[in-house]
This record gives C-alpha cells, sequence and structure tokens, in this order.
C-alpha cells in the first residue's frame, strides 16, 4: 500500500479540459492535497490534451519511437487505445474494485470498458451530444429571417437554417459538425438501419443516402463548415455560430466574439438537444472514454492508481469535476443527484447542457459506438473523406454556378458525386 | 529492586579487590572490550574521512551534488534559450526593417494599421515558428510597441504568440502549433488553430510582472513565473529587445518556457530515493514562488512556499505540507534565482527512521554478536580451563591435555611437582612406618623395662622390708666370697639368680641331681649360708645392688 513514506507519483494525460481551464487539474490538486497527501499519492498531470493528441502520443510511447516521452501512468482515452497499447499492459480495474464497488456505476458506461472480462477502462465522465448556438447573433438571424429556434429540434431545420444563414450573412458558415461518424450513426439508427456491420462502414445503404443528401446539399451550397479544428474557436471570431458536439464543447465555449478590430462582443451560449433525424425517433450517442491504467510491476503503483480512480468517481469528487467540465456524472446516486439539483449550477450555459441532456435522458435513445477491429482508423478516415469530399464538391459547385451553370442542377449532381467519391475513398 | 537499580559499586569494588575477578567475567570484559574499541575506530575512521554519516546527512549530501548539476542544467538550458532569443530578435529587426523599407513605412505608421500589422505578421510568421522550433521552450513571441487599435479600453501591443498545443514531452518536435496572439489572418495564413484564450493582441500590463529595465550589460531577462492570461497555465519568459535603427526599444521578443514544460525538461531523480521536487524560484514578498517540476508543489496548487535553514538543510513549507532539501542560488538573465532540490518530508523522515533503525539493528547485532562470541569463546576456551581446574581438585591427574600449550605445560610442570611430591612423600611415609615400629619397640622394652623395675623395686621393697633380718656380716662376706665360686658354680649362681628351679638348672647344665646337690653344698659353704632361702635372698640383695650401682 503506498504511504508518505515512501510516495508514488503517477503521471497522467487527460482530455478533460482546455487550455483556458481545466477542471479534472483542479480536482486532482484537491485529491494531492488530501486522499493522496493521507497515502503519499501524487498524480501529477503533464499534458493535457485531446483524445485524437493522447492516441498518438501513446502510440509514438508503445511503439518507442524516438523522442517518444515514457507512457503516463494513466492516461484518458477512447476504447479504442486498448488494442494500441495492448491490453496485456493495462490495468484490469476489476482486480482491485471490489464488485460492490462497481455495482454503483451506471451499467451502460461500465460495459464499455470490458475487454474480454477484464476492465480496462474505468469510466470517469461520460458526455452525450448537444447542438449549441449562439443565441446573440443567432437572434439577429431570427429577427430578420423569422426562422426560430425552433426550427432546429431537426436536422432538417438546422441544415435549412444553415443555408440560410449563409445567404444572409453573405457567405459564413451557420454551423459545424463535430463528428460526421456520429452523424452517420445515430442518423442511420434512426432510419432503422446500421452504418457499421461487420465490422464495415455501409455507405451503400439507403438509409446512409437519406442523411448523407441533407448534410451534402448545405455543406456544397454554404452554411456548413467542413474545415479541420475546434468549433468552440470558430464561435470565438464568429465563423460559426452553431455546432454539435459533445456536452464537454461548454467548457470551451467562448464568452465573446474578437472581431479583427480588436473590437469585441459578449455573447450568449445555449444548448438544445441533438437534432434528431426523425422526430418521432430521436437518438443520440454517449460519448467520453474512460482511465486507463498502465499495469505496473509494483503493486504500490497500480494500489494508488485505484485509490485515485475510487476517489474521482466518489459521488463527491466526480459531481465537482463534471460539472465544471460539461460532463455527466458515471454513477447512478451521482446521476440521480445532478438532474435533482443542476438548477444550482452557476453558470448559465453549463445549466442549458444540462436541460438539453435531462430533455434527451427522457426521449431519446442513447446508443455507444461499437468496438471493432481497425474502429480508429476507420473513424478517423471517414471523418477526413467527408470534409475532403465535403470541400471539394464546395468549391466544384462555386466554381460551376459563377460559371453559369444551374446552381440546382449542380447541388444535385454534386451530392451524388460526392457520396460516390466517399465510398470510393472508403473503398465501398 | 531499589538495589537492583542502584548497584552498590564500592562494595563490587571491594570484593574485586579482595576476591579477585573470575576468569570467565574477566575473559568477557576484556572480549566485549576489544569489540567495542575495534567497532568504536571503525566507526570513527568511517566518521573522517565521510565514508559513514547519518542519513539525514547523507540524503541532504546526496541533494546538494545533484543540485550541483541540476542548477547547472536550468543555467544551460535558460542560456540557451536566450542564445536563441538574441538570434530571433536579430532576424525579427532585419525582417521588420525590410518590411517597414519596401512599403515605405516608419515604425509609428503601423499604429492603428491593421492591415500592415497583418501583413507584417505574415512576414514574421516563418520567423517565430522556426525560432520556437529550435529553443527549448514552449511557445515563441514577439510583440511591438504598436496596435491596431488605440482607442481601445485596454492598451494592447501587437505581435504573435505561438504556443504548443500538446505538450506531453520535453521534445516538442510532433507537437501542433496554436495561435495565442495574432490577427485572426495569421492562424488563417498558417492554417493554425486558435488558442482557448486567443486574442488578437495582447494587453500591455502583461508584462507588468516581469517588467524589468534593459541596461548595457543585460543580455537577457527571465520573468518570474506568472499566469498566462486567460490560461490556466504559469510560464516564465526569456526575452530580449527588438530595437530600432535608432536603437530604440520598439519591443520585445523570446521564448516561453511553462510549468508543464518544465516538469517535462527538469525532471530530476534519485536511484535511492526516486523521484525529486526540482524548482526553480524566486523571492517575492518573504515567500518563493516559482517553477517545480511537479505539478504538485507548483504554484498553481499552493501559495507560495516559506523557506528556512534547519541545521545543513532547508525547509520548504507549502503550507499544507513540507519538504526538506537544498537550495543553490542560480543567476539568469539579469536576477539571481534560487534553485532547489527537495524531498517530501514525511518520505525524509522515513529514509530517517530507516537509517536509525538499521543503526539500532547494527549495534544491536553487534553486541548479539559480541554476546555470542563471547560464549563461544567461554565454552570454547574458558570452559575447559574451569572444568580442568576441577578436574584437578578432585581428581590425581589432569586427564587429556587442553591443547592450550602454556596450560599444557604448566599442568606438566605441576604433575612433575606432584610427582616429586608424591616419591617423597611414599618415602616419608616408609620412614614413618620404621619410626614407628621402632618406637614400638622402644616401647615395649620400655614396658618391660618398667615392669622389671617394678619387681625389682617390689623386691627391694621387700628385701628393704626383711633388711633388719639379714646379718651384715654374713652378707658382706657372702659377696666378698663370691668369687670363690667355680664357673660351674658361678654358673649355676647365675641360673638361680635368673629363677630357675634347681632341677630346671641341673636340665640346662645337664648335671644329675646329686651332683648339683654337691654344687649346692659347695656354693653355700664358700658363701656362708646355711639355707637356700638365705642364698636366694643375698642373691636378690647382691643383683639389685648392681643393678643401682650400673645405674
Amino acid at each position: 500500500m503506498p504511504s508518505p513514506s515512501e510516495p508514488v507519483t503517477l503521471t497522467m494525460w487527460h482530455v478533460y479540459g482546455s487550455q483556458t481551464v481545466s477542471p479534472l487539474n483542479t480536482v486532482i490538486d484537491t485529491f494531492n492535497h488530501t486522499l493522496g497527501t493521507e497515502y503519499g499519492i501524487t498524480v501529477n498531470v503533464v499534458s493535457v490534451t485531446s483524445s485524437s493528441a493522447i492516441d498518438k502520443a501513446l502510440a509514438a510511447s508503445a511503439n518507442g519511437e524516438p523522442g517518444a516521452d515514457a507512457m503516463p501512468d494513466l492516461f484518458t482515452a477512447y476504447p479504442r487505445v486498448a488494442e494500441i497499447i495492448g491490453p496485456e499492459n493495462l490495468l484490469s480495474w476489476n482486480e482491485y474494485f471490489t464488485p460492490d464497488e462497481l455495482a454503483v456505476f451506471h451499467e451502460d458506461f461500465l460495459s464499455e470498458g470490458y475487454f474480454g472480462g477484464e476492465l480496462l477502462m474505468l469510466p470517469v465522465a461520460k458526455s452525450s451530444e448537444t447542438f449549441f448556438l449562439n443565441k446573440t447573433l443567432f437572434d439577429r438571424f431570427s429577427a430578420d429571417t423569422g426562422i426560430t429556434a425552433a426550427a432546429l429540434a431537426t436536422f432538417d431545420g438546422v441544415f435549412s437554417a444553415a443555408r440560410a444563414y449563409w445567404d444572409w450573412s453573405g457567405g459564413q458558415n451557420f454551423l459545424q459538425i463535430n463528428d460526421f461518424y456520429h452523424y452517420a450513426y445515430v442518423g442511420m439508427k434512426a432510419h432503422g438501419s446500421e452504418f457499421i456491420r461487420g465490422g464495415r462502414l455501409r455507405l451503400e445503404e439507403e438509409a446512409f443516402r437519406s442523411i448523407w443528401r441533407p448534410l451534402a446539399e448545405t455543406a456544397i451550397y454554404g452554411g456548413l463548415c467542413f474545415e479541420e479544428g475546434y468549433a468552440a474557436s470558430r464561435w470565438k471570431t464568429a465563423e460559426v455560430i452553431a455546432n454539435t458536439g459533445s456536452t464537454a464543447d461548454v467548457l470551451y465555449q467562448p464568452e465573446e466574439v474578437i472581431y479583427p478590430d480588436n473590437t469585441t462582443e459578449a455573447i450568449e451560449a445555449i444548448a438544445f438537444p441533438y437534432p434528431a433525424f426523425r422526430e418521432d425517433a430521436p437518438g443520440v450517442i454517449y460519448r467520453g472514454g474512460g482511465l486507463f491504467a498502465l499495469k505496473s510491476e509494483d503493486r504500490r503503483r497500480n494500489q494508488a492508481a485505484y485509490i485515485f480512480a475510487k476517489w474521482l468517481t466518489g459521488k463527491e469528487a466526480n459531481l465537482e469535476f463534471v460539472t465544471n467540465a460539461g460532463y455527466l456524472p458515471v454513477t447512478e446516486e451521482a446521476m440521480a443527484d445532478l438532474f435533482a439539483d443542476y438548477a444550482a449550477i452557476e453558470k448559465d450555459n453549463y445549466r442549458s447542457v444540462y436541460a438539453a441532456v435531462e430533455t434527451m435522458l427522457d426521449t431519446y435513445t442513447f446508443y455507444s459506438l461499437p468496438l471493432y477491429e481497425g474502429a480508429s482508423e476507420i473513424q478517423h478516415d471517414f471523418e477526413a473523406n467527408v470534409k475532403t469530399v465535403l470541400k471539394a464538391a464546395h468549391h466544384q459547385y462555386a466554381k460551376r454556378v459563377s460559371e453559369g451553370e444551374d446552381p440546382r442542377a449542380v447541388l444535385d449532381a454534386l451530392v451524388e458525386e460526392s457520396l460516390a467519391a466517399l465510398k470510393s475513398l472508403s473503398g465501398t | 529492586m531499589k538495589a537492583f537499580l542502584k548497584p552498590d559499586l564500592p562494595g563490587i569494588l571491594r570484593q574485586i579487590r579482595t576476591e579477585g575477578i573470575s576468569i570467565r567475567r574477566r575473559f568477557v570484559a576484556y572480549i566485549i572490550s576489544a569489540i567495542a574499541l575495534v567497532m568504536s575506530l571503525i566507526l570513527l575512521l568511517l566518521n573522517l574521512f565521510g565514508v559513514m554519516n547519518p542519513t539525514g546527512t547523507r540524503i541532504l549530501d546526496s541533494l546538494e551534488t545533484q543540485l550541483i548539476s541540476y542548477a547547472d542544467h536550468i543555467k544551460r538550458d535558460y542560456d540557451k534559450a536566450a542564445a536563441h532569443a538574441l538570434s530571433f530578435s536579430d532576424q525579427l529587426e532585419t525582417e521588420l526593417q525590410h518590411f517597414l523599407t519596401e512599403r515605405n513605412l516608419t515604425f509609428d505608421d503601423l499604429k492603428n494599421h491593421a492591415e500592415a500589422l497583418a501583413a507584417l505578421q505574415k512576414e514574421l510568421y516563418d520567423v517565430v515558428y522556426l525560432n520556437m522550433q529550435l529553443a527549448p521552450s514552449s511557445g515563441a513571441f514577439y510583440i511591438l510597441d504598436t496596435t491596431v487599435n488605440s482607442r481601445s479600453e485596454v492598451p494592447l501591443f501587437n505581435g504573435i504568440y505561438l504556443k504548443y498545443i500538446n505538450l506531453y514531452s520535453e521534445n516538442t518536435v510532433n507537437n501542433e502549433i496554436t495561435l495565442y496572439r495574432g490577427s485572426f489572418s495569421t492562424a488563417k495564413e498558417g492554417n493554425i488553430t486558435f488558442h482557448s484564450g486567443w486574442n488578437n493582441e495582447m494587453r500591455t500590463d502583461f508584462f507588468d510582472a516581469c517588467d524589468a529595465v534593459f541596461t548595457g550589460h543585460t543580455h537577457y531577462i527571465l520573468s518570474p513565473d506568472v499566469e498566462i492570461p486567460d490560461t490556466w497555465e504559469r510560464a516564465r519568459y526569456v526575452y530580449v529587445p527588438i530595437r530600432d535603427q535608432k536603437d530604440h526599444i520598439i519591443g520585445v521578443c523570446g521564448f516561453e518556457i511553462n510549468d508543464i514544460y518544465f516538469q517535462l525538461s527538469k525532471k530530476a531523480c534519485d536511484d535511492r530515493l526516486g523521484p525529486l521536487v526540482g524548482a526553480l524560484l524566486e523571492e517575492k514578498q518573504e515567500r518563493y514562488d516559482g517553477q517545480f517540476n511537479s505539478n504538485r508543489y507548483s504554484q498553481t496548487a499552493t501559495d507560495g512556499v516559506w523557506i528556512t535553514r534547519k541545521g545543513r538543510g532547508t525547509v520548504f513549507d507549502f503550507g499544507t505540507e513540507r519538504c526538506i532539501g537544498k537550495t543553490r542560488d542560480v543567476t539568469l538573465g539579469n536576477s539571481t534565482f534560487t534553485a532547489a532540490l527537495m524531498i517530501p518530508e514525511a518520505q525524509f523522515d522515513a529514509i530517517v527512521r530507516e537509517g536509525q533503525l538499521k543503526t539500532t539493528g547494527i549495534i544491536l547485532a553487534v553486541v548479539l554478536f559480541m554476546f555470542a562470541y563471547c560464549l563461544f569463546m567461554s565454552r570454547k576456551y574458558v570452559a575447559p580451563i574451569l572444568l580442568k581446574i576441577e578436574q584437578i581438585k578432585y581428581s590425581d591427574h589432569a586427564g587429556e591435555p587442553l591443547r592450550i600449550r602454556e596450560f599444557d605445560d604448566l599442568l606438566a610442570f605441576m604433575e612433575e611437582k606432584a610427582s616429586v611430591h608424591a616419591e617423597q612423600l611414599k618415602t616419608l611415609e616408609a620412614s614413618k612406618i620404621a619410626a614407628e615400629e621402632e618406637a614400638a619397640r622402644a616401647r615395649e622394652a620400655y614396658e618391660k623395662a618398667l615392669e622389671e623395675y617394678a619387681l625389682a623395686k617390689n623386691e627391694l621393697l621387700h628385701l628393704s622390708e626383711n633388711k633388719h633380718e639379714i646379718v651384715l656380716e654374713d652378707y658382706e662376706y657372702f659377696v666378698c666370697n663370691l668369687g670363690t665360686l667355680t664357673p660351674q658354680e658361678m654358673r649355676i649362681y647365675d641360673l638361680y639368680v635368673e629363677g630357675k628351679t634347681t632341677a630346671e638348672i641341673a636340665a640346662i647344665i645337664g648335671i644329675k641331681e646329686n651332683t648339683m646337690k654337691y654344687h649346692n653344698k659347695n656354693i653355700y659353704a664358700k658363701l656362708g649360708v646355711s639355707s637356700r632361702k638365705q642364698f636366694l635372698r643375698f642373691a636378690a640383695l647382691k643383683q639389685y645392688q648392681d643393678k643401682k650401682g650400673a645405674e
């Protein structure tokens, strides 16, 4: 057992925070100065970054690439990382957590972390997806166009508003979809189909065509951002005024827009439930990875990781952490407590997020992404391919329309061409 | 109990003086003294040559040694960053001058000229980017004393400030870059993302915390550890001035070394103590702030640290916990900083306790060894001697040799002596027996003489009693005529004196009774006696007188 006389320092990479603020770091500081001090455990956060950066860095460390740092003792990541590192190198949490201790977790969250009977990924915070809107700028647009926020309940309404915003703003994007893979997964489910079957993407399905068309039409016409980068950055310069994304995006939302002449404008951000593909079958995914620990031959280090993980997933620390980061707690009790009292949350935009999640918990179907061989790479490639074909199609559209072609005909043609190109790039 | 606790030392000493000390006690005392002396000597020499120190001192010595190279490592890194900053400044000055000349502008013309400033950032972006890649840093910046909007409520400086997005290693080669300060177009042109705390320009009060004057002797300035605005990070800045052609300072450029980069690049570890807490600190209102290589101890987690000296070490008091370590002054830029290496006090105390336990264990082991050795030596060496002494006490011979040469020689000598003594004793015993036999014979003769004496005395008494019946003249006649007796008659006379009877005498001499009678008649006649009774009375008197005369 770790003790102050033989202290243990655990390095950690995590995704819970931005360059501006990291609620998990604050909670970890509390741990270090309370229970950590009692047991002589220090959790040393070395990197706060994105999950893809962590994947990349972990792969570099695991492969011993020159210049790569040693693997951290603790890291948060998606289940796909187990494949990169090798399950045998990861700590089985169920060796340390008792069945009673695990029973308090939300069953769906916990089940994601099992790999062949070993609980390698411990849920510490989960999120879902919501629709974020810069209400300040949208209100201005709404006042001029009559399009209200109520129209944003479905993707059809959202895309329609995006195209209208493109016209109204003189060529500004309205929306950034954080994750096209998620869009396709939930969309196909709404149409009674499966986006992934047998470890491959079902782009040839009719259901996929159904969800591709409105997306592609908007991207090709204008109003939908398909560039790399975070939506929150674009909010800051008003490049977009809406996005779908993790509830945790609230952490990154700016409080003001900065214009090139250094003038600023305070903004109000609100969250809505994830737009539905069909109003009668709304769905959304649970997002978020979990906590992994590198298995150590020194049992004290494993115990230190367990002590920290147990503390972090305890109701008090977990609620403190998740409510400052826009996430959902991982135990049933903490979840019930959160939704019994989220009105007490100080920040308006955070309250708005939890209100949207509460609505979804009541009426939506929640899905977890399936884990299959090569999932990480397939997901990454799909994202990149969608952006590539839509970007090319958008430029084609502008060019061909400027050359006098019929916009509608060009649009229809490019929607089909982009789909064909996507299938081609995806190898289907 | 009281007597046990307070032994009667004078009594013991007195007893020792009078009774001496047993060989066993003396032997144990000598062995313990010898081992203790050798151990003390070894400890003294180990201490003298610094091989053996108390654990706490050893930890501090180890930290001090490591701190020398740690401080040197820090100085080298910051100096290296400063060297890059000077080169960075030269490149910026050249590019800036080129930009202004090409557009026929002065530096003052840039103020409120958004387009020109955006164009300037476009020109200088590569310089910033390349220098950031080269220098050991977490970010790079240049800031000029100009702005796109001088009417802004908050005074601002224009420039570019790039940061690495994801620092997870000291090696920054593969890290993506984000724009923390710089124009919107710079991000677009560079195809880089905005930092979460992005802004167009830098507040002029940003460098208030590290405001310093560049003098002719100042090559570079290393700022205190300050909060990076709109982020959760803290950093130091290595910066140098940017000058115009008239040598006026028109801005600064340099590198950011944030706390995470410090953590990643300034790790310290001891093979025995494990990871060490390293820091580069500066004094601030009696406390110390600065960068730590563990975020547990960084200022974001605590509120500065009190540093006090304690013995050979330094105590770092963080409020909620304390560390023990060493400090060393390091001059960086125009300021003196404090480099420090430390370990948590709980760990320090535990190691010291462990050392004390080990020392106690060693002492106990030595004591036990001494005890066991004494026991062993006592059994092996003293016990046989004592046994031998017992054997000698209660037995004629010493038995088997002890195989201790001196003692065996002594025993042989003693045995030889004993043998001589035994022989002498034997002779004396024989002499004694002979003497005793002689004495018995003498005693017997003496007793016989006494008896004869008593008899004679009795006879004498008897004679004395009858003396008045003896006629003196007859007796004198008797005595005077004894010489007239023939030898045969004299022999018969003597036999009568001896108490023999007539028949016995006749038998002894071998004569007949008649012959005997004849001799008797002649003897009586010659001696003038008339009867045997008178004859025997005169003969006894004569014998008594002869004996008395002989005495």
